[in-house]
């Protein structure tokens, strides 16, 4: 499934809505969407993922790229990722540096 | 045993994790298992089309093999990039996995994927060409 990573902004939260399949050469479109995010200069990074059905290291390393360009008082949140790719983040320790959530607000 | 050729692209990633997926329906594998193995021959083939290949500035391809026996599901890939074994690279330890995303690195996530995934790994490098076998065990 092709791969969409979908960015407005609401109040002072950057809301990425990504849907298909997440590895390297999608990526960059990831990374692209994160830094038009974070030029609004956002308090909060909202990750849809409920519609996602892959992601490799390629995307775990646009999620450290948007903490590093962020800054350290970003909360990001991942919501709704599903089974595989939630499990993808807990043996890769991200679970423990993000925000899970199964539904936002 | 079934064999693919695809061009050393990235854009052939998703048609490398198609034919994964779909030997290990075939195979009766699990979802979780499938996912796993699809990770796994993904992660490695970023490597070697990124790495092995496109940083050297050569071009190739990636044959795709698929294998069954009794006992496992075998995926290998071959290429005729650089040589490249995935077990040399140092994986991260329990606590780089445990720092912030403020202190990480980028990068070392795919091979440990790839390596924690599947059931047996391994890799052999003869007449210019590297081997990557990946397998799983079938209940």
């Amino acid at each position: 499934m092709a791969f969409s990573a979908i960015f407005e902004m609401a109040g002072s939260e950057a809301r990425i809505t990504l849907e298909g399949e997440l590895d390297a050469s999608v990526a960059d479109q990831f990374r692209q969407t994160v830094e038009h995010a974070a030029q609004d200069k956002p308090q909060k990074l909202i990750l849809f993922m409920d519609k996602l059905q892959f992601m490799a290291s390629a995307g775990l390393r646009v999620l450290v790229f948007a903490k590093q360009r962020m800054g350290r008082d970003v909360a990001i949140y991942v919501i709704g990722a599903t089974g595989p790719v939630l499990n993808t983040m807990q043996m890769s320790g991200f679970h423990q540096a993000v925000y899970l959530q199964e539904s936002y607000p | 045993m079934i064999q693919h050729s695809l061009p050393a692209s990235l854009t052939a990633l998703s048609d490398i994790r198609r034919l994964v997926t779909q030997a290990c329906q075939t195979a009766g594998l699990s979802e979780d298992a499938t996912y796993r193995l699809a990770l796994a021959v993904d992660e490695i083939a970023t490597n070697i089309i990124t790495h092995g290949y496109e940083e050297q500035g050569m071009t190739g391809d990636l044959v795709v093999s698929l294998d069954q026996t009794d006992q496992e599901l075998i995926i290998l890939l071959e290429d005729t990039g650089v040589a490249f074994d995935p077990r040399d690279r140092s994986l991260p330890t329990a606590e780089d996995l445990d720092k912030p995303l403020d202190d990480r690195e980028i990068g070392g996530l795919g091979i440990f994927l790839a390596l924690a995934g599947v059931d047996r790994f391994d890799y052999q490098r003869s007449d210019n060409v590297n081997r990557n076998l990946f397998a799983m065990n079938l209940a």
